[in-house]
């Protein structure tokens, strides 16, 4: 008989044959988020002289199916500055919950600080753009991370123009122009043809980039399968945040896809049935 | 005799609603020397003898009392400072650093086995609402001042800031200083003189804003001391004997 | 006090042989000597109102708020030990924000007031703790509206049942008063602090549960009590700090603010006036009294 401590309250080897411990092991680590559920595709902003343009269409697709068609991915926060989400819409959950406690932090320590200065700032982009880094970098070293590409917009602490992107990495840089997810191929090189530099978007008015933005969401709503023709549309300038959160993408043209094979039902008429198979078949041999 | 059975802790009231373990922890404050800072619209000066203390770049303390108290309060003051900026990319609002150390110190006067910090403090900083003055008192009590002074025969140098009052707002950086100075001179004792050895001034503000309407930066915490004050001493140190109304050499 | 000196007054939560604990009456003492604090509640909203005695001619004017808010919604003002009350406040804010990650909706008013009000009740529990030397008056509006959870994206199906109930309203305005005993109550009018006796007695006098009361008169009413009750203790100067809390439709919207400053000074303006008038008033009394014992 066995009297070690680890042999009691096991099965006598003797009688049931040796224990066998591998369904106790679990194989690999520790594992938290592997990969996003329900999604938000591409964000984009730009900025321009007086402030900076963000959109982001309405949609949130689980997988493949576009199962929410009314989400709101652009959050203002605290009167100067607009977030813009793209990737897993829980974690943007649990990101906008937080910011909004932290606003109210703010708005404590604001409410005290500014008594007799009347005003004075508040934690502004820059700030904001620089704690989310922080906290997202964070996440993603505790193998944890929250599946989000996020774009910031708003004010530095110079009163410039401010636009930044964190994303699931933690990776932070700022741009003239950005865009998340499909956004930075598709979308990225159209806002780079009119801001190229910080320069070029000091001389850009608020229509002109306006005017670029939609441009582009309607060249995401082409090529994108998980984007919508509903999207929101936010400005910010120094009066603050203008959210327009049911635009409708306008003067859609279809035309290209005609030249794109295999695209939706297209019949190609000047072939019969049995020509239609054989060059299918040809296709894909 | 008479034996007052209320004051062994911080968790016990007095009859009276009192509690004497925090008011004798601010008799600690008044055993030491003099700070006495003091403001105007664009600067903070702290004045006194070997009790300054940078914070942060935006920040800096004068202590009266128990320096080892104010050391931890100093060290955990840079501590959150530094985090702060490291989160936020920003300086802290000076308002709510001050408000951090008086709940700390709130907390050492409900809880027994804890005892009230032994020590006063005058903060002294710049941010986005401007420069502030704070006096940080053992009972966890924060005020923001327009001018104030601190320690061992404090009340003189009160006595003198409270009658200039008026006039820190539009001070020049050295009219400031020297206001401090003279304070300070009210709170000695007999014969003896403000020395380069015996005395130090902290100053942080705002520097002058530029034409272009570019933002103010800021002039960062500094302690000055030895040949650096020996300047501004010399400059009041003729004014004895001339009190009062002679003294408005400054206008 | 025939207690002192028998022993049962030297550590909290000692009850004494007719059952009362000390400690918490020594508390309110401390209460006792602070500044005057008040709230009044009307069918509009909330008005608090505080006298800081001002202890220091270096004070810097207008610099040191002792109202707080909590969430956007609430305001807390108290009387007694300062720094009690600032901690108070830090914990009220830590309920505020533990609801809201809990059930993801800001915290109602009696929700806060009894939460705070267990808090402070935990101080009279322990040998190893005092209690609060502060009594606090709680003022929230409760939002009537269907508001969205944090976080929430979209909207819900757009037809259906939704769990509402015609007629049914929800919300409002509300006050609460907490003693350091944790002892609280829901109030029209609280009043606390050295002069709480004299703003009681001109509290009473409003018509406070009826709706003929306006949020502005509120506010003017604050402002005059907290002048008589100062009056009263012909004490040192003092500072008036007011703050309000209106419905969605008022002039706050729903948030905890200071009131405006050129309303507040309207107030003050007010409240001096009346103040005057009722001593010409007195005096002419005094004057027919004079007469009437000379006849």
């Amino acid at each position: 008989m066995d009297h070690r401590p680890q042999a009691w309250g096991r099965p006598r080897d003797d009688v049931f044959g040796p224990y066998d411990p591998s369904y106790l092991q679990t194989t690999g680590p520790k594992t938290a988020t592997q990969q996003p559920i329900v999604t938000g595709t591409s964000v984009i902003a730009i900025k321009f002289k007086d402030g900076v343009v963000m959109a982001a269409d309405n949609l949130a697709s689980y997988g493949s199916l576009a199962r929410f068609t009314d989400v709101k991915r652009l959050h203002p926060f605290l009167g100067h500055t607009i977030v813009g989400f793209g990737g897993d819409v829980s974690d943007m959950q649990y990101l906008t919950r937080h910011l909004n406690e932290l606003a109210i932090d703010e708005a404590y320590d604001h409410e005290a600080a500014s008594a007799q200065s009347g005003g004075g700032s508040h934690l502004n982009a820059a700030n904001l753009h620089k704690y989310l880094s922080k906290l997202m970098y964070r996440r993603r070293n505790s193998f944890d991370p929250l599946w989000n590409a996020i774009l910031v917009a708003g004010f530095d602490s110079q009163g410039k123009p401010f636009l930044g992107s964190v994303d699931l990495r933690g990776t932070a840089f700022t741009s003239p122009s950005l865009a998340t997810g499909f956004g930075a191929m598709l979308a990225q090189p159209i806002m780079r043809k009119y801001a190229a530099t910080e320069g070029d978007t000091e001389n850009m008015t608020r229509d002109e980039a306006v005017r670029v933005v939609k441009e582009c969401m309607k060249v995401l709503f082409y090529r994108d399968a998980r984007s919508l023709d509903r999207y929101s549309l936010a400005v910010v300038t120094k009066d603050g945040v203008e959210l327009s959160e049911d635009e409708q993408l306008e003067q859609q043209s279809w035309a290209f896809a005609e030249r794109i094979r295999g695209y939706g039902t297209q019949t190609v008429p000047s072939l019969s049935g049995s020509e239609t198979i054989s060059a299918l078949l040809a296709l894909y041999p | 005799m008479f034996r007052n059975n209320y004051d062994n802790d911080s968790v016990t009231f007095s009859p009276q609603g009192r509690i004497f373990q925090v008011e004798y922890a601010a008799e600690a404050v008044k055993q030491g020397s003099v700070v006495n800072p003091k403001p105007a619209q664009r600067r903070r000066t702290l004045v006194l003898p070997k009790k300054l203390f940078p914070i942060d770049e935006h920040v800096g303390i004068a202590i009266a009392g128990l320096t080892s108290d104010a050391r931890v309060l100093s060290n955990f003051m840079k501590q959150q400072c530094l985090g702060h900026r490291l989160t936020y990319g920003r300086s802290m609002p000076v308002r709510t650093l001050v408000d951090l150390i008086g709940s700390k110190a709130q907390i050492n006067t409900q809880h027994y086995g804890k005892r009230p910090y032994g020590v006063g403090l005058l903060i002294a900083g710049v941010d986005e609402h401007g420069p502030h003055l704070f006096e940080f008192q053992p009972s966890g009590m924060t005020e923001e001042m327009i001018a104030f002074a601190i320690g061992a025969r404090s009340q003189m140098a009160r006595t003198y800031l409270e009658k200039h009052l008026d006039k820190f707002a539009d001070c020049s950086r050295d009219e400031l200083i020297r206001h401090g100075l003279r304070a300070l001179k009210e709170s000695l004792v007999q014969d003896r003189e403000l020395t380069i050895d015996n005395t130090s001034v902290g100053v942080v503000g705002i520097k002058e804003q530029g034409e272009d309407g570019a933002a103010a930066k800021i002039e960062p915490f500094r302690v000055y001391d030895g040949q650096d004050v020996a300047e501004w001493i010399e400059s009041v140190s003729d004014e004895r004997g001339a009190e009062g109304e002679g003294m408005e050499v400054d206008s | 006090m025939t207690s002192i000196g028998t022993g049962y007054d030297l550590a909290n939560s000692i009850f004494s042989p007719d059952g009362r604990n000390f400690q918490v009456e020594y508390a309110l003492k401390a209460v006792e000597n602070g500044g005057t604090s008040i709230g009044i509640r009307c069918k509009e909203g909330v008005v608090l109102a505080v006298e800081k005695i001002i202890t220091s001619k270096l004070l810097k004017p207008g610099a040191n708020k002792r109202i707080a808010t909590v969430d956007r919604h609430i305001g807390i003002a108290f009387s007694g030990m300062i720094p009690d009350g600032r901690h108070f406040i830090d914990r009220a804010r830590d309920e505020a924000r533990a609801w809201r990650d809990t059930f993801k909706t800001p915290i109602t008013t009696a929700d806060l007031a009894s939460r705070m009000g267990g808090y402070m009740q935990a101080y009279t529990l322990y040998q190893s703790v005092r209690p609060f030397g502060i009594t606090t008056i709680i003022a929230g509006y409760d939002s009537p509206e269907d508001e969205r959870v944090d976080g929430e994206v979209g909207r819900g199906p757009s037809c259906g049942a939704g769990g509402k109930v015609a007629g049914k309203t929800h919300g409002g305005p509300y006050l609460y008063m907490i003693e350091p005993s944790g002892l609280y109550w829901g109030y029209y009018g609280a009043a606390t602090g050295k002069g709480r006796q004299a703003a009681k007695a001109e509290l009473e006098k409003l018509d406070l549960q009826g709706d003929s009361l306006t949020l502005e008169q509120a506010v003017k009413e604050a402002a005059r009590i907290i002048y008589v009750a100062h009056d009263d203790s012909k004490d040192k100067d003092f500072e008036l700090e007011m703050t309000w809390i209106s419905g969605p439709d008022g002039p706050t919207k729903g948030l905890h603010q200071e009131v405006p400053k050129a309303l507040r000074e309207e107030a003050e303006r007010l409240a001096k006036k009346a103040l005057e008038d009722d001593d010409e008033e007195e005096a002419k009394e005094e004057k027919k009294d004079d007469d009437k014992m000379e006849e």
